[in-house]
């Protein structure tokens, strides 16, 4: 924690013009709407899905209350694993393609998890 | 009409909405420390793992060889209560915490079972955590349906008088909401066994029975409502911060630092609530199974009316350093704050040690710190950041939600 919150009005010699007018930083965490019950971030592990722009390392925001889409990236439970695939609706029936795996149909095993929302990357 | 959901193995359902490779396997939560079982997954149930079972004893059981053991995650818990209520906030006028995993509603507008159908299946959707509504005219009726909830098909209306009547006819009493084992016991006697007879009797021998409390819950499963839904809970009364040990603790200089990080955190739970403790009970001991020498060290003593974490923390180092005997091996150690009082209605002293404008204005920028970069940021001098005490949680799974360092991993 560095010195105590800049408002601008405690200067020593002249008074700032600025002081009613110091706002904060902007805030991430509105933005990403993450105080909602549906946003969750998640960290990609893996390059698969770099044709989608999304890189290993990067933090997706995911919202769990977001109707399935076709051709979106989505968060899956897969075999007991956590991964990301392309959804897919073909013909009334729903698949999950893993970059690295078969297309899989949607179960109740096999389950949409999130849909991606939002993506942030910090080592640009 | 009240409403009462819950979540199904709560701690378990936490673990579970982030790990899918513990679907389908029994999965069991333990108390702090890795002591007892607090939280059982339906398949570790059917292996008939109980409540309370101390887990080091019965791990080696050969039927327990697939049980997965998590340490508690309270972090994670304690986010995913947060969302379940706000998800239900979203579909309820009010909403009222009763404790990390139950909550109860007010359903006075609404077309009740459908809605509360829908309500449960979004709570699954964005939380993860499968859940049970009771339905009630009253909060016993309503707590009492979601215990029926469970074995039928997840909602369960007591509303309905012939629901009801057919469930109390099986129900038994230790299913209702404040029969404890004494009153079982008392009622048992007298031939009482299921929550149709214990109805049925008369108001004024319940009353003689189990006092005004036990009138009390006997009236509100008949129908007549006694408790309100209130969005305030009571004041606490007590604000207690109690452990075992990880280990054995046998330095003063270990011990006195539990005592400072445990009466610190007594007095942040204090100022939470803006209340001010006037008393405190300071006690450590030794193991009560092991084979040690039983020692109880135990002082209770009257304070200065204060929720300032320095005050606090003196008293309680100075009030285990007078009991402290050396060459012992302590097993637990707690601090707890009596008499809270809210800060305005403490009395004032004339002539108070601690200046306390000064001491309120340290201790708000003490807590705003905490809030907002993780509790320990900022620590009254004396407690180590890695304590050589702190509890053993040898399988606590990643704080998901709270921390970016421990974010699900999705693979690519």
């Amino acid at each position: 924690m560095g010195a105590a919150a800049y408002k601008g009005a405690e200067t020593t010699g002249f008074q700032s013009p600025a002081q009613d007018h110091v706002e904060a930083v902007p805030d991430l965490a509105d933005l990403l709407e993450l105080r909602r019950p549906q946003r969750y971030a998640v960290r990609v592990k893996g390059e698969g899905l770099r044709k989608r722009g999304i890189h290993g390392g990067d933090i997706l925001v995911v919202n769990t209350d977001a109707e399935p889409r076709s051709g979106k990236v989505c968060v899956a439970f897969l075999h007991g694993d956590v991964v990301l695939a392309i959804l897919t609706e073909r013909d009334g029936q729903w698949w999950l393609e893993p970059s690295n795996d078969t297309p899989q149909p949607v179960s109740d095993e096999t389950g949409v998890w999130a849909m991606i929302a939002a993506l942030v990357r910090t080592d640009v | 009409m009240f409403g009462l959901i819950d979540g199904n193995n709560f701690y378990v359902s936490c673990e579970r909405a982030f790990d899918p490779s513990l679907t389908g396997k029994p999965v069991i939560v333990l108390s702090n420390n890795d002591g007892c079982a607090i939280a059982r997954s339906a398949e570790a149930k059917a292996l008939g793992i109980k409540m309370g079972e101390v887990w080091h004893l019965s791990k080696r059981k050969p039927e327990y060889r697939d049980v997965v053991a998590k340490s508690s995650n309270y972090a994670l818990y304690g986010d995913m209560s947060r969302r379940v209520f706000e998800v239900l906030s979203d579909h309820f006028a009010r909403v009222e915490p009763y404790s990390i995993d139950e909550m109860f509603l007010d359903l006075t507008a609404f077309a009740r079972v459908d809605y509360c159908r829908r309500v449960r299946d979004r709570v699954r959707r964005i939380t993860k955590i499968p859940t049970c509504v009771g339905i009630g005219p009253t909060k016993t009726l309503a707590k009492l349906a979601n215990k029926h909830a469970k074995t039928a098909t997840g909602v369960s209306d007591f509303g309905d008088i012939d629901i009801r009547r057919e469930a109390f006819a099986t129900m038994p009493i230790d299913e209702i909401w404040g029969v404890g084992r004494a009153n079982q016991t008392k009622l048992n006697d007298l031939g009482v066994f299921t929550v149709e007879q214990f109805a049925a009797l008369p108001s004024a021998s319940v009353r003689k029975l189990m006092t005004v409390t036990g009138q009390r819950t006997h009236a509100e499963l008949n129908g007549v409502s006694c408790l309100p839904l209130t969005l305030a809970p009571d004041q606490k009364q007590t604000a207690a911060v109690t452990r075992m040990f990880g280990r054995p603790v046998e330095t003063w200089t270990d011990m006195r630092e539990a005592l400072a990080v445990h009466a610190g955190r007594a007095a942040e739970k204090c100022r939470q609530h803006g209340l001010v403790a006037s008393a405190m009970q300071v006690f450590f001991h030794t193991h009560p199974h092991n084979g040690d020498p039983w020692y109880h060290g135990q002082r209770s003593f009257e304070i200065e009316p204060t929720a300032d974490s320095f005050a606090i923390i003196n008293q309680a180092v100075a009030a285990g350093r007078s009991m402290w005997k050396p060459d012992t091996r302590y097993a637990k150690a707690g601090v707890i704050l009596l008499d809270l009082q809210a800060q305005q209605d403490a009395p004032r002293d004339l002539l108070p040690t601690v200046d306390p404008v000064r001491a309120e204005k340290l201790m708000t920028a003490l807590d705003a710190v905490n809030a907002r970069f993780g509790r320990g940021t900022l620590r009254p001098g004396g407690i180590r950041q890695v304590t050589p005490w702190s509890t053993r949680a040898n399988n606590r799974s990643s704080r998901y939600t709270t921390r970016i360092e421990e974010l699900m991993e999705v693979r690519a």
